[in-house]
């Protein structure tokens, strides 16, 4: 559809055009600086901003010492914006992490204290060691971008970015997540242990925790509102959807998987599609985005139907060979 | 707004001409002008965007319309005026027609009315155009369509079909209806004769030759070069100076103009020659001409269904010919026609108006007291045509009373009913029975075809003696002032053409196309009720009533659905095929034959990295033709297609050997 601009609304539309120009910019030098401590994991660092610039939330899943804590760091170093971590334990109590609400003598009246949800970055480790309750009390604030406590519902701060953190190994004592609400997390993937050459790196260079230190904000938080927004404007052909609603018809075939991905699991992989698009400064996404962007989606959604000895990674990358590009 | 679009419009306004076209040839100038008004009209408004007009004017135009038909035809009833009101009415409509529901109308009218041509003519030029029109008309509509969907879904047109395709997918789906239009060709009821086969001596004028002969109507069929009839023979060929088609007998000259006697259209035939001796056996095909004459050689030996022979071997049918129509004849040509002439007969061949001709009547005399008398003089008249300076040609003068005198002694010049009708007269006057027979001579031996082609053009006169014990015996005076004409036809004896086209290569040429006539009337037009029967009963079923036959006709559609099923479901509309991939699968050939396979789950971009790495020294084309196939694919705004097909026209990979 073409439209007629007024000359000023078109100063207008060039202004934000190149307040996104810089802002891109400074986002892809955010994604190099957190490239830069993390070493070699681009491809999972690459995905943490799409999860961000998407408005997801990220579920990473390994082994400890791997650099878990070092990305959420970092990211939150570069976006600039504040931050909390949030050690689960079995003792906690979801007033620990919502806040609570205290008398207050001199005023005669309750005071909320928010807890360190109302953070815009929160890193929430071991997630599965504290009591369902616990993680619902999170999961619901995750979902609703909102708590609601003693019937005052307090808004979230925007953006709100949770990055989680799980160990699968270690299954004594813990409260695995149930499928509901890992679809809460948009995107999950492990880190996996580092290449020789990046390794090698790490032990001889300077501590991570003093590089971080060092990290300066790159981004403010209207940079990742308006980013986010920047992302939702990508354009998606049809010929893409028809891909996308072919891959999810796939994962509904039942020779892979116990049951499919839903409807809401395809926004999601449309909207991550889009943030790494916008990350490789496309305006289009293109069947390589999801390509990228779907293994990580549909890890933690998918059980392999019983009778598989291969895992569920192994599974979507011969689904994903299996569907043909149009 | 629910109007068609511009496109479709014009497209409307095509249709509808081509549809109309023949029917506005036939029709009275008044009502030609009616028609072109509105669509002249139409045209203008859709090229300068005319507004539309007030409705008094489109009502008096209708008003005016409807009085000049009246005028024009005396009634409205009528093949040709209903027809004719028909057309003046969807060319009015174009004028009001501004909607999708009024384009359909009209366009469906269009169709009809290229149906109504077959009323009026059978040839095959016309089923041929009506497969264009067809086509045109289901173009048409299927613009109109699309156009609905589009308003129907508030949406523009997101592709811009080809017109190639788009004529390609009306020319599907005209196949489509072919099974079911054999179907009913085969199977549909039919009349003995054609709702339509009623004579309308007010409409169509009829052809050939004609009850009475004065100088020039033969001449007028000369210029005439539509096939009279077509003749198959089942053995051996005439020469052609035995092809003498008889026709219509004259006996009764009134000085100026031939008709036929009384006795001659009224007495029936003698005797015949016997059948199983005849050495000439034919059929023939014979073009409706409105008039009752069937044509034979001489003499017929067996007579064709419904019509009898005359005492002077015309064979007259009971119904005029307003079909095609075919009928099996045996000829004798030694026959001995009335040996013996009663006296009545004898009278009426000898008859001759008083007092008119005194020149020739005087020659004759003259001859007389030569002494000549019977075969002699015959032989004295021709000599007289031979050796005297006359000439066959078209050129004649128009000749006033004593038409024998002034063309004998002053004009000199004539064709061949000038000299049939000079001879004739000349025969009675020396007290010769005599009398002239019209009909064809000659005709053009399509070999392919196996068939003698007889045209209007071949139409010739004679004259026919009478001797005692020697019967009526043919005498044909031009073969004695130009005997071209009978050895070799009736175009060769005028050395100048007759006309802008009248070329001998077109003549030959036209000679030739005539079998694709001659087959589509053998295969369709000949197929009557007759036929019809004959078809069942050879599979066994006699005398079926129409509604078994229509039972059968729906059964047979029934079967051929079913088994088309599968290919109607596949016709989709318009073809979309989609260029883009075309090329790209043109892309991953080349890449095939250096020895990159890939894989159906890969993406553009994915897919040049890896054939990059195989084909390092193509990786930059490579690269370059992925990135704007995968613009052009999924990006808002695609790059032009011919950036991306001259990227792969200049893409020859060379097979990695390092």
């Amino acid at each position: 559809m073409k439209r007629e601009f007024k000359l000023s609304e078109l100063k207008e539309l060039n202004r934000e055009l190149l307040a996104t120009e810089g802002c891109h910019a400074r986002l892809l030098e955010a994604q190099e600086t957190v490239n830069g401590i993390l070493l070699g994991k681009d491809q999972q660092v690459r995905l943490s901003f799409c999860c961000l610039l998407s408005r997801g939330h990220l579920l990473i899943e390994d082994v400890p010492g791997v650099g878990k804590t070092t990305l959420a760091l970092a990211m939150a170093r570069v976006i600039g914006i504040d931050y909390q971590r949030i050690q689960f334990t079995s003792d906690l109590l979801p007033a620990d992490i919502l806040g609570v609400s205290i008398y207050k003598r001199d005023k005669e009246e309750f005071e909320f204290h928010p807890g360190p949800i109302f953070a815009q970055v929160i890193l929430v480790d071991e997630i599965n060691r504290a009591s369902p309750k616990t993680q619902s009390a999170l999961l619901e604030g995750m979902a609703e971008n909102q708590v609601t406590i003693e019937n005052t519902t307090h808004p979230l701060p925007e953006p709100f970015f949770v990055v989680a953190t799980q160990n699968p190994l270690d299954l004594v004592g813990t409260f695995p997540l149930p499928e509901s609400q890992l679809d809460r997390f948009l995107l999950s993937f492990s880190l996996g242990y580092p290449d020789p050459v990046a390794e090698r790196e790490l032990l001889t260079t300077e501590e991570r925790s003093r590089m971080l230190d060092r990290t300066t904000p790159l981004l403010t938080s209207q940079d990742i509102k308006a980013l986010q927004k920047d992302c939702e404007e990508v354009h998606v052909s049809d010929d893409l959807l028809d891909y996308v609603q072919a891959l999810l018809k796939e994962t509904r075939d039942d020779r892979w998987f116990e049951t499919g991905l839903s409807p809401r699991a395809g926004l999601y992989l449309l909207r991550a599609s889009r943030a790494n698009a916008f990350l490789e400064g496309r305006d289009y996404v293109t069947p390589e985005d999801v390509k990228i962007i779907f293994p990580s989606l549909a890890r933690h959604r998918l059980s392999p139907s019983s009778g598989f000895a291969q895992s569920a990674d192994e599974q979507i990358a011969e689904l994903l060979d299996q569907v043909s590009i149009p | 707004m629910t109007g068609p679009s511009q496109k479709a419009t014009r497209w409307v306004i095509a249709s509808l001409s081509f549809a109309m076209a023949p029917q506005l040839v036939k029709m009275p100038i008044p009502l030609v002008i009616m028609t072109l008004l509105p669509l002249m009209w139409r045209i203008g408004a859709e090229i300068r965007g005319w507004k539309p007009l007030p409705a008094l004017v489109r009502h008096g135009a209708t008003a005016l319309a409807l009085l000049a038909l009246y005028f024009s035809y005396g009634s409205i009833a009528g093949r040709r005026a209903a027809i004719s009101l028909l057309t003046v009415m969807l060319a009015l409509k174009l004028i009001e027609s501004y909607r999708i529901r009024d384009a359909r109308l009209i366009v469906s009218f269009s169709l009809f009315l290229c149906t109504t041509q077959f009323m009026f003519n059978q040839g095959i030029l016309m089923p041929i155009y009506g497969v264009f029109t067809i086509i045109m008309v289901l173009v048409t509509l299927t613009q109109l369509h699309r156009n609905e969907a589009y308003f129907a879904f508030d949406e523009t047109p997101p592709v811009s079909v080809s017109l190639f395709s788009e004529l390609g997918f009306s020319f599907r789906l005209l196949m489509l209806a072919i099974p079911v239009g054999l179907a009913f060709f085969l199977f549909f009821p039919r009349w003995v004769t054609p709702l339509w086969g009623i004579p309308e001596a007010t409409l169509d004028a009829k052809s050939g030759l004609s009850d009475s002969m004065s100088p020039g109507s033969i001449q007028n069929l000369f210029m005439d070069d539509s096939p009279a009839f077509r003749v198959v023979f089942d053995g051996r060929i005439p020469q052609p100076s035995d092809l003498y088609w008889r026709g219509p007998v004259f006996w009764d000259f009134n000085g100026r103009t031939w008709r036929g006697g009384f006795y001659g259209k009224n007495l029936g035939v003698a005797s015949q020659p016997e059948a199983n001796e005849a050495p000439w056996t034919y059929t023939v095909q014979l073009e409706p001409n409105e008039r009752h004459w069937l044509f034979a050689l001489d003499y017929p030996a067996t007579r064709p269904r419904h019509s009898r022979i005359t005492i002077d071997f015309q064979i007259l049918r009971r119904l005029p010919v307003t079909q095609l129509l075919q009928y099996s004849m045996v000829s004798d040509p030694v026959f001995v026609d009335s040996p013996e002439l009663g006296v009545t007969l004898k009278n009426s061949a000898l008859d001759l108006p008083v007092d008119s001709n005194p020149r020739t009547r005087k020659l004759i005399e003259r001859w007389k007291s030569e002494g000549l008398d019977g075969q002699a003089m015959v032989r004295r008249v021709l000599t007289h045509f031979n050796t005297e300076e006359f000439h066959y040609s078209l050129d004649s003068p128009l000749l006033g009373r004593h038409s024998v005198d002034e063309f004998l002694f002053d004009t000199r010049t004539g064709y061949c009913e000038h000299y049939a009708s000079a001879f004739t007269v000349m025969m009675r006057m020396a007290g010769i029975p005599s009398r002239i027979v019209t009909g064809y001579q000659g005709g053009w031996y399509n070999e392919i075809g196996q068939y003698l082609l007889v045209r209007q053009s071949d139409a010739h006169a004679w004259s026919e003696v009478w001797f005692p014990d020697q019967g009526w015996t043919r005498v044909d005076p031009t073969a004695a002032v130009s005997p071209l004409r009978i050895a070799r036809g009736s175009l060769s004896a005028i050395p100048a053409p007759r006309h802008l086209l009248d070329y001998s290569w077109l003549r030959s040429f036209r000679n030739g196309v005539d079998i694709v006539q001659q087959r589509w009337n053998d295969w369709v037009i000949k197929f009557s009720a007759d036929s019809q029967a004959r078809m069942f009963s050879s599979f066994g079923l006699e005398r079926l009533t129409p509604s078994m036959l229509v039972a059968t006709l729906f059964v047979v559609i029934g079967l051929f659905s079913f088994l088309l099923l599968p290919f109607i479901l596949r016709v989709k509309g318009p073809d979309r095929k989609d260029p883009l991939r075309a090329v790209w699968l043109k892309f991953l050939q080349r890449l095939k034959t250096v020895g990159f396979e890939a894989l159906p789950s890969r993406g553009p971009i994915e897919l040049a990295h890896s054939a990059a790495i195989q084909l390092p020294r193509d990786s930059r084309s490579i690269h370059h033709i992925a990135d704007l196939y995968s613009r052009s694919r999924y990006s808002g705004t695609p790059p032009p297609l011919r950036q991306l097909k001259d990227a792969i026209k200049d893409f020859h990979p060379k097979k990695n050997t390092g």
